[in-house]
This record gives C-alpha cells, structure tokens and sequence, in this order.
C-alpha cells in the first residue's frame, strides 16, 4: 500500500526532472545569445539581417537572369562569351582584381595611429557597403592588414606615411554616415587618439585600383 | 555509529531514490532560475516578437542562400557544357572558374588550423561588465587579421565565408558576419601553410590577444592543426550597385587577368 504513492511521488519528480534537463539544454541553443539582447540591439540585429536578405535576394534575381541567358545561349547551340565575359568582370571587380570607380569616400588620417584602428575603419566601411577600399593605393583584399604600431603601421611590409588615406566606393552617405556616428570608430578613435585628426570627403567618383596578389589559393582545393 | 549505520540500512531504496531526485531537481531549479537572469533584465513586450522575427530571417537567410550555390553550381554546368563551341568560351571558362576560386565562391578543402573561442567560464565580480566575459565580434576580427597576417590563404569563421566584403559586427555581445547571425561557440577555419600555426603564435599580437582575452578575462581559446580543413563557399552577393568595374582586356593568358603572387 505504502509503495504506490511512492512510485507516483518518483514518476512526477523524474518528470520534472527530465523536463527541466531539456530546457536547461535548450538554454544554450542559438537563440540564447538573442534573448540577452536589448530592444535596440535586437532592431539593430534585425536591420542587419534584413540588409543581407534584400542582397541576397538580389543575387538570386541576378543569377537568375544569367541562367536563362546562358541556357538559351546552350539551347542554341550558341556559345556565350559575352554573358561569362560580363560574369568574369563582375566577379574580378567585386574580388579587388580589377579596378572600380564610383562614388565614395576618401578617409585621411593625419596623425599617429596603430594598425588596429585602421582596421577597425576598415571594418566599419565594410559594413556599411562598401563595394571596393584601398589604403593608400593598396587594394584592400583578404590577406591584407593594416598592422604595427601608433607611427609604424605597415601594409603588406610597407610603412604607411602620414597621413594615410582609405578610398572607399559605395553610397557616399551612408559610408560617411556610418563613419561618424555617435559612438562609431571615428568617435572611438579620437577618444583613444585625441592627437589624432579623421576627415571624411564624400566624392561622386573615387577610383580604388586592382590588386595585384594573386588571390588564387595554392594549398586549399575545390571541394567536391 | 553503528546506531546510525543500522538506521541508514532500514531506510526503504525508493526513499533514497526519491531524495537524490529532489537534489537534482533542486539543482537544476536552481541553474534554470539562475540562467533566466540576464533575459529578465530585459523582458518587455516588443522583444519577444523581435527574437522570433531574427531567428525567422536567419531561416531564411540559410534558404537564401542555398539558392544562390544551387544556382550558381547550375550556370557553372551549364557554362561547362558550352566549352565545346570555341576555344575563346573554353579559355575564358576557366578563368571564370580561377576568379571564382579567387574570391571565395568556391567551397575548399586543405590543410589547415581551427581556433575555437569560446565565452568565459569564470564567475563575473561584481564590477565587472559581463560582456568582457563573452567573446566579442572584436575578438572574431583579431583571430581574423591574425591568421591573414599568418600566411592563411582561406578563412571561415562558423561557415561564413571570410572575403573582400566581409564585416564582422558586434550587436550587444551577439557576433554578426556577413550580416549573419552566429551562435557561440566561434570556430574561426583557416587553410594555409604547414607553418600557420607556429606563426600564428609567435605573433606579438596574437600574444597580446591571448594575454588580454584569455588570461584577464577566462576566454577559451583552443586549436587543432588539421590535414583537412573544409571551409563553404561564400553565398552572398558580388554584385556592384554603385561601382562600375573596368573591364578586364579581351581574353588572354590567364596570367595576365590574374596577376602573379608576392609576399
């Protein structure tokens, strides 16, 4: 008589037990990083995202056009040079193989500055669109950082002089924008430099050239 | 003693049994109430709708972006299958397929290093700011820039493809790159020379870094040197909405659009 309430009292408390062992896990699932966040910071995440989404959605509508040009290019037994001439060119400009011009910014830091802040601004323009940079007349690419310390920052073994000057191309205003937002590297910067002078320039057409590294990689291979 | 031990023997097993379970779902009660803490700071009417929104558009996201490889893996079929006509369309063929390579739409397996950061462990004093205890979008870019400056030829930080336009945000302690939301733990993926990791630990740096980050502030930060590497191919866009590109010469060598490597 005495055993049934107890194995009754042990179900119920095995229960519990197994339900707050799931949610204890679910815990730290992806969202956990997301339910830490303040309105503002959660608008902000949302706008990022949605940015991406809108380009993506652009790239798919792209693609999608180049696909039926080429498959009508094949159905004719045509060759396309010019639809995969015009997709090299997108994708070598875009890749800092080829140079782009277009309307922009011209950052010039006068001042002695780490390399770490220079990347921070590179960052920050990244972020905020930007389609093509260069530091100095560097084309900025994967590989290249901008490192040293405040006086003897060097980029690809060479030393930048002052002032050192980012070209960025993009939609001018909302690179300058970004730039110079309350709180943004700009702000951060002259808190950590005071010393240091930024001036942001906002051009209809800015010219960034091509790199010239060789992008290819050599160790890594297609995966299949 | 004995008196104890004889007392202990007549307690029936499910008594036991049932105690050690109301330990554990006093503990687990206990680490469930503990864990809510941050969320209740900021619990209002509007987040609870945005955090469905976010993780919303991050499913989309990944939809998305399956399109884009899925269509680009078709046009690349289909420009294969159309080599035959010249060999002008056969020559330009593989350079597209080199450019590609180049500028991270391709995905790549090679020898390599994985650092893994993960959020602090160690308890939070009381004036501290807990965010120094999480890895930041900062610490991302530092293990970024400091295995670029390693010789590493390929990056990829949780499946994200590191490339030209690559950003990483920091959005409250959450880490964004390529305007896609990552959940910790961060593994940051390298392809590059055999030397990598020995460089990347001899930079003053990267030093700095750990010195800051994980002795300061308890930060994990862990490494695997691998033969294979896998890192995704970029799915974002490569279009150019406000620059125009010059337009590489009528086709050549190969040499001559992409040009030889210096150190």
């Amino acid at each position: 008589m005495r055993r049934a309430p107890a194995r009754i009292a042990l179900t119920v408390v095995l229960f519990l037990l197994g339900f707050l062992v799931v949610a204890q896990l679910n815990a730290g699932s992806a969202d956990q990083g997301l339910t830490a966040l303040s309105v503002s910071e959660l608008t902000e995440l949302v706008a990022n995202v949605t940015t991406r989404n809108n380009q993506l959605r652009e790239e798919i509508a792209t693609l999608e056009r180049q696909h039926e040009s080429v498959q009508a290019a094949v159905n004719r037994g045509d060759t396309s040079v010019g639809q995969i001439q015009a997709d090299l060119d997108r994708i070598l400009g875009w890749s800092g193989v080829l140079p782009v011009s277009g309307p922009g910014v011209v950052v010039t830091i006068k001042g002695p500055v780490p390399g770490d802040a220079i990347e921070l601004l590179m960052n920050e323009l990244r972020n905020a669109g930007a389609e093509a940079t260069a530091i100095g007349d560097i084309r900025v690419v994967p590989g290249v950082v901008a490192t040293g310390p405040e006086s003897s920052v060097v980029l690809r073994g060479v030393p930048l002089a002052d002032p050192i000057v980012i070209t960025a191309v993009g939609q001018a205003q909302v690179l300058a924008g970004s730039l110079g937002r309350a709180g943004g590297p700009i702000a951060q910067l002259n808190a950590r430099f005071p010393g240091v002078d930024v001036r942001v320039v906002t051009l209809d057409l800015v010219l960034v050239p091509a790199t010239d590294r060789d992008l290819t990689p050599t160790l890594g291979k297609p995966r299949l | 003693m004995t008196a104890i031990a004889r007392r202990i023997r007549t307690i029936p097993s499910w008594q036991i049994t049932l105690g050690a379970a109301l330990l554990g779902l006093g503990f687990l009660i206990a680490a469930q109430l503990a864990s809510e803490g941050p969320r209740v700071r900021y619990t209002s009417l509007e987040r609870t709708p945005l955090v469905e929104t976010a993780l919303d558009l991050q499913a989309q996201q990944e939809s998305l972006k399956e399109q884009v490889l899925q269509l680009r893996a078709t046009i690349q079929d289909l420009e294969a299958a159309g080599q035959g006509g010249t060999a002008l369309t056969g020559e330009l063929n593989d350079r597209l397929q080199q450019a590609r390579m180049a500028a991270g739409l391709v995905a790549l397996t090679g020898p390599g290093v994985v650092i893994r950061l993960t959020d602090s462990t160690l308890p939070i004093p009381q004036d501290g700011n807990a965010r120094d205890y999480l890895v930041s979008g900062q610490d991302v870019l530092t293990v970024v820039e400091e295995l670029w400056l390693a010789g590493a030829e390929a990056i990829a930080v949780n499946g994200e493809r590191v490339t030209v336009g690559t950003a990483v945000v920091d959005i409250g302690g959450s880490v964004l790159v390529n305007s896609a939301y990552l959940a910790p733990p961060y593994d940051v993926k390298a392809i590059g020379p055999a030397t990598m990791y020995e460089a990347l630990v001899a930079s003053p740096g990267f030093v700095d870094f750990v010195r800051n980050r994980s002795e300061t502030f308890g930060l994990g930060i862990s490494y695997a040197v691998l033969d294979a590497v896998e890192l995704d191919a970029y799915a974002g866009t490569v279009n150019l909405r406000y620059g125009r590109v010059d337009a590489s010469p009528t086709p050549g060598p190969v040499a001559s659009a992409l040009p030889s490597r210096t150190p």
